[in-house]
C-alpha cells in the first residue's frame, strides 16, 4: 500500500505537468535548403527495388506505388497496384489527401528517376512525409527485378543471395526469369505464385517483454 | 537531438551494443523480481499475484512520461521515434493468441527466457512452443498472408484518434493506471492463494 500511495503522490503532479504544458512543435514544418540538400545527399528519399519487389509479392498494405509518368505511359505499362498522378497534376487538390498523409509509404517512380525526384522533391518541400522514390525507376526494375542476371561465379555469397531473391520475386511479378521484358507488355506470365522466400528485412527493433 | 541512433549521434553498432547491455539489466530485474516463476505470470490472470501487471504498467508511464519531458525539453524528437504500425486484425488474433499462452504456459516471450536461463524445465518446454509456432507461421505464410496485412491503420495514437493533446491523455493513462493497481491489491486480499 505504502508503495501504491509513493508512486501516485510521485506521478501524479508530473502527470498534471505535462498536461498542462503545451506540446514542443519548435521543430519548422517545412524544410529549409540546408536540410532539404542533407536528405538528397543522403539519398533518403530512395526505396531499394528488392524492397519494393518485397512488399508487392507480401502484398504488404503499408505501401502505395504512383506512377508519375503521363497517363499514355501509365496505360501501356505499370507497376502491380500503381495509381496514376502525373506530375504536371501534381499539386492538384484530389490529390492532397493521397499525397499529405501519415498511414502509408508513397513510393514514386517513372522511367529513370528525374521525375520521380521531380516529384518527391516538390512534396517534400511542401512538409510532406512519407514519399519516396524508386531507386533507379523502371528501367533499372527491368535489369534487376524482370531480367536480373547471375553473378560471376566468384562474387560473395550475398550477391547470390540476391540474385536468387530476385529471380523469385521476378517470377512472382511477371518476369520470365531470363526472358527479356523489353516491351514491357507481361501479362501471359504464369499467374501461380511461386514460393518466394524473401531476404530478411531488416527492421527496427521493436519492444515486448 | 535524440532519438540517438536516427539521428547518427551513435552508430548502429554502438546501439546495438548498448541494447545488449539494457537487454542484460532488463533480463536480471525479470529475474530477481521472480518473473521467471510461472505461477507470477498465470497470477494475473487468477488474481492472486498482480504484481508483472503493476511492475510493467509502472514501466510504461514512467517511460511514456520521461518520453513526453524528454520531448518538451528538446532532447528527443517523438516524431522520429519508430511506432509499430497497427494491423488491426491481426493484432487482435494475436493478442487473443498471445494472452492464451500466458494463461496456459505462464511465461511471456521475455520470462520463458528468464526461467529457462535458471534451468527451468517449463520455461524450455514453452521456449520449444514458441519456436514450433514460429515455424508454423512462417511455412504458412502464403496461407495467412491476406489476415495478417488486413486493416492496415498507419502508426495512429489513442491521443490522435480521441483528439486529445499528448498530455492530456498520458495525464488519463495515469490516473487510469494507478485505479487499476489499487484494484489489483484489492483482487490479491479478496483472491489469496496460500503458497505458490
Amino acid at each position: 500500500m505504502k508503495a501504491l500511495h509513493f508512486l501516485a503522490i510521485f506521478i501524479i503532479p508530473l502527470g498534471l505537468i505535462i498536461a498542462a504544458v503545451p506540446q514542443n512543435k519548435t521543430k519548422p514544418y517545412k524544410l529549409t535548403a540546408d536540410q532539404l540538400l542533407d536528405e538528397v545527399n543522403t539519398r533518403t528519399q530512395y526505396i531499394a527495388p528488392e524492397t519494393v519487389a518485397d512488399m508487392i509479392v507480401k502484398k504488404d498494405p503499408s505501401y502505395r506505388l504512383i506512377d508519375v509518368r503521363g497517363a499514355n505511359d501509365f496505360e501501356k505499362f505499370s507497376l502491380p497496384g500503381a495509381i496514376n498522378i502525373p506530375v504536371t497534376d501534381l499539386l492538384s487538390d484530389k490529390y492532397t489527401d493521397l499525397l499529405n498523409q501519415d498511414v502509408k509509404m508513397n513510393i514514386f517512380y517513372s522511367n529513370g528517376t528525374i521525375t520521380a525526384n521531380e516529384a518527391w522533391m516538390v512534396t517534400r518541400q511542401l512538409g510532406y512525409k512519407n514519399n519516396f522514390v524508386l531507386e533507379g525507376g523502371l528501367n533499372y526494375w527491368f535489369d534487376a527485378i524482370l531480367n536480373a542476371q547471375k553473378p560471376a561465379s566468384t562474387s560473395p555469397d550475398e550477391e547470390f543471395a540476391k540474385y536468387d531473391f530476385r529471380v523469385g520475386a521476378g517470377k512472382a511479378l511477371g518476369g520470365g526469369g531470363a526472358v527479356a521484358v523489353q516491351s514491357g507488355q507481361s501479362q501471359g506470365a504464369a499467374s501461380a505464385k511461386p514460393a518466394l522466400q524473401a531476404a530478411p528485412k531488416k527492421k527496427k527493433a521493436s519492444g515486448g517483454c | 537531438m535524440g532519438p540517438l541512433s536516427v539521428n547518427e549521434i551513435i552508430s548502429e553498432n554502438t546501439n546495438l551494443f548498448l541494447a545488449f547491455i539494457i537487454g542484460i539489466g532488463f533480463g536480471f530485474v525479470l529475474e530477481q523480481s521472480g518473473f521467471s516463476s510461472s505461477r507470477k505470470l498465470a497470477g494475473v490472470f487468477y488474481g492472486y499475484d498482480t504484481v508483472v501487471l503493476k511492475v510493467f504498467f509502472t514501466a510504461a508511464i514512467t517511460a511514456m512520461l520521461g518520453l513526453l519531458f524528454f520531448s518538451l525539453f528538446g532532447w528527443i524528437d517523438l516524431n522520429m521515434v519508430y511506432v509499430n504500425p497497427t494491423y488491426l486484425t491481426s493484432a487482435i488474433i494475436g493478442g487473443i493468441i498471445m494472452g492464451a499462452g500466458f494463461i496456459i504456459g505462464g511465461y511471456c516471450p521475455g520470462t520463458s527466457f528468464c526461467g529457462a536461463s535458471i534451468g527451468k524445465i517449463d520455461a524450455i518446454v514453452f521456449i520449444g512452443g514458441l519456436f514450433i509456432g514460429v515455424l508454423i507461421f512462417g511455412l504458412g505464410y502464403n496461407i495467412w498472408d491476406g489476415m495478417y496485412m488486413a486493416k492496415f491503420l498507419g502508426s495512429p495514437k489513442i491521443s490522435q484518434t480521441l483528439g486529445l493533446s499528448d498530455g492530456v491523455f498520458a495525464f488519463i493513462l495515469i490516473i487510469v493506471a494507478l485505479s487499476m493497481f489499487w484494484l489489483a491489491e484489492w483482487a490479491e486480499k479478496k483472491f489469496p492463494r496460500e503458497e505458490y
